[in-house]
């Protein structure tokens, strides 16, 4: 395997999505490739600084409310006692 | 059961009554199979509409949408790609026809965003060396923002949703070797923005380690 092939495996090796085969090989190319063990823990990093640093919003208490009020509606029109 | 049935008045309750029972038990599975991911779909939408209000628009049709079709949700999958994939085809078909300007970033929403967050660069000397340490969460936002909407979609479903590479090329109707290398190149994309924030700091990305 050379380095380009390895770059492209790289992305998927971080995912953890290699099949078998393919990580074999990329294994064995970061055990005798130093600029693509270097390489590696780059992409590591990238794919960890997004989970990281990207914001999660809430959503709003309202749109919740109104979704819980969604998976009732049905049932309020067969039968009016029973509210959820 | 039978008990209760002899104090019921008449016959045409007691059939409606079992109608809305299994109403009832549908509805307590969606609530626990798919309400749940609600803050999920709801920052989904959020990156895809960039406004808050659309986005609330979006989860709230996603929602009605799959609980009529609740029933064709293959139980035992995963409810949240099923959700994902909804969203992502209302989207496509009501939304995007009508947004202002495709592509186009709001940048004062952003500053909405974000303006809350309390947003402090780390300097711990020892790291100091990391940039990635010194990046703001504005920045790496915007880094993603950048990228082509097709690259900047399948990071954030694997990196920030977790998705799995057959759930993504199922919900971006693309084979998983398309996935592969959409993943690879958005990477290297975003990996050249945020070593552009990080010089403006001067930090040395070049020479490290
Ligand atoms: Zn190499």
């Amino acid at each position: 395997m050379n380095c380009n092939k390895a770059h492209v495996l790289m992305s998927v090796a971080v995912d953890g999505e290699l099949t078998l085969k393919e990580e074999q090989m990329f294994l064995l190319h970061l055990s005798e490739c130093e600029l693509c063990r270097l390489e590696y823990e780059e992409a590591k990093k990238t794919k960890m600084i997004i989970r990281e640093k990207i914001v999660r919003f809430n959503a709003p208490p309202s749109l919740v409310n109104m979704i819980m009020q969604l998976s009732s509606v049905d049932s309020k029109k067969t039968e009016n006692s029973l509210s959820l | 059961m039978a008990k209760s049935e002899t104090n019921r008045p008449a016959t045409t309750s007691s059939k409606k009554e079992a109608v809305s029972r299994e109403e009832h038990m549908k509805q307590l599975e969606f609530q626990k199979e798919a309400v749940i991911h609600i803050n999920s779909l709801y920052n989904y939408a959020l990156h895809l509409t960039m406004n808050p209000d659309d986005a609330e628009d979006l989860v709230q049709e996603t929602y009605l949408k799959a609980y009529r079709f609740f029933n064709s949700f293959e139980r035992g999958t995963n409810c949240k790609a099923w959700l994902f994939k909804i969203l992502k085809n209302n989207y496509i078909n009501s939304f995007r026809k009508n947004s202002k300007e495709p592509g186009k970033v709001d940048y004062d929403l952003i500053k909405d965003f974000y303006h809350s967050i309390k947003d402090t660069r780390t300097d711990t000397s020892e790291a100091d060396t990391d940039y990635f340490h010194s990046l703001l969460h504005e920045e790496v936002y915007l880094a993603l923002q950048s990228l082509p909407e097709e690259f900047r979609e399948v990071i954030q479903l694997c990196d920030i949703e977790g998705f799995t590479y057959e759930e993504i090329a199922n919900m971006v109707e693309s084979p998983i070797g398309t996935v592969r290398s959409r993943l690879y190149r958005g990477r290297k994309l975003l990996r050249a923005q945020l070593e552009n924030y990080a010089k403006k700091y001067g930090f040395n990305t070049d020479s490290e380690k």
